[in-house]
């Protein structure tokens, strides 16, 4: 079971029933399996800020829900985990390629390596990185505390973990 | 037509149906009229409103929702309007009250006034209905039809800019308030969970 699989399996076994997503070359692995099934709903989105919209709003439908992007994406949606989120007390799942990392040598992902956790940080959003595949099992653990820090949390997957090559 | 003759219309018309407002002027109308806790009154995210019902509308499939989304707030996530054509969410009406201006900062004039139709974008994005009303009497014909219709339908509503500053006070509770009282409003009329036995 490579490790897109097994993250989908977790996140079934979370409770997960809807992800919301916009591409990016690493997590594209995990949106083509949550759409492959019939377990998970996919909404693709022409934003990553949507996702965080949508996962708020399926909060409230009693739906647990992901939102799927790259680490670029992620920038462009703190505004709203901040003004919508946090503004709530909303809790959202996302999940996120670690783009810019030490192996990842793509120059215009230099930035979101620098900058990323210091701004979670900056907002107070709390985030875990997997980085093996046996941390994947932590996944049900991750979405329950989530929930109870009423907030965004971010889960970064990194290159090594899902075994990417060329991107 | 003005913003609160129309919300009137639409609250007459509204049912059982879910309402989620942008924030500002259409928020603070829909609660001068209503007063309805099964309403989420939007304090951030602005442009997103749209998303949020489309959220909430894929989690309740069985239920009613409607957007109230504003002109302002659209213009900032015209993509909304791919994603929810994309979803085709037959439970989900997206009104949209356009009165040409930012009306919460000061009735500042929209980008663009008067030469946007938002109806004819929703339609190019893909939403096969669309309507634009722009008078009380059309108002009160046409929503009985765009309510009983399957969404999702997009529709116009080409109101007066009224230049009083925040002519309506927003909702009497906020934030946190909001989502408990919200969530706790949908578990009571759909029989659903929103939070857990530990109340998160």
């Amino acid at each position: 079971m490579d490790a897109n699989e097994q993250i989908h399996a977790q996140l079934v076994k979370a409770g997960v029933t809807l992800a919301a997503s916009l591409p990016d070359d690493w997590v594209n692995g995990l949106i083509r399996r949550v759409t492959a099934g019939n377990q998970i709903r996919h909404i693709p989105v022409g934003r990553e800020a949507e996702t965080i919209a949508i996962c708020a709003g399926a909060f409230f439908g009693g739906v647990r829900s992901v939102a799927i992007m790259g680490n670029t994406g992620l920038f462009t949606c703190t505004g709203e985990m901040a003004t919508l989120c946090l503004r709530h007390m909303i809790p959202v799942f996302c999940i996120v390629s670690a783009r810019g990392s030490i192996d990842d040598h793509k120059v215009y992902q230099e930035v979101q390596g620098r900058r990323t956790v210091p701004l979670l940080q900056a907002y107070d959003f709390p985030y875990q990185v997997i980085d093996k595949p046996e941390e994947i099992e932590r996944i049900p653990d991750a979405y329950e505390w989530h929930r109870l820090q009423k907030r965004p949390f971010v889960l970064f997957l990194t290159k090594r973990l899902l075994g990417v090559k060329n991107a | 037509m003005k913003t609160r003759e129309a919300l009137t219309v639409l609250a007459k018309h509204r049912g059982d149906a879910i309402v989620v407002c942008a924030l500002g002027m259409a928020a603070n109308e829909w609660w001068a009229v209503t007063k309805s806790e099964d309403s989420f009154y939007m304090h951030g995210g602005m442009g997103f409103a749209a998303s949020f019902a489309l959220g909430l509308a894929t989690a309740l499939p069985t239920a009613r929702v409607w957007v109230l989304n504003s002109d302002g707030s659209l213009s900032m996530n015209l993509g909304c309007l791919l994603t929810e054509a994309g979803q085709q969410p037959a439970n989900l009406k997206h009104f949209v009250v356009d009165n040409q201006s930012y009306q919460t900062v000061d009735t500042m004039p929209m980008v663009n006034q008067d030469n946007a139709d938002y109806a004819a974008i929703a339609k190019g994005a893909g939403i096969r209905q669309v309507a634009t009303i722009d008078n009380l009497a059309d108002l009160e014909k046409k929503t009985p039809e765009i309510v009983a219709a399957p969404g999702p339908y997009f529709i116009r509503l080409r109101v007066e800019s009224e230049p009083d500053y925040q002519r309506a006070p927003p909702a009497t509770y906020e934030g946190p308030e909001m989502k408990y009282r919200f969530g706790r409003a949908l578990e009571k009329k759909l029989g659903i969970k929103v939070f857990g036995p530990r109340g998160f």
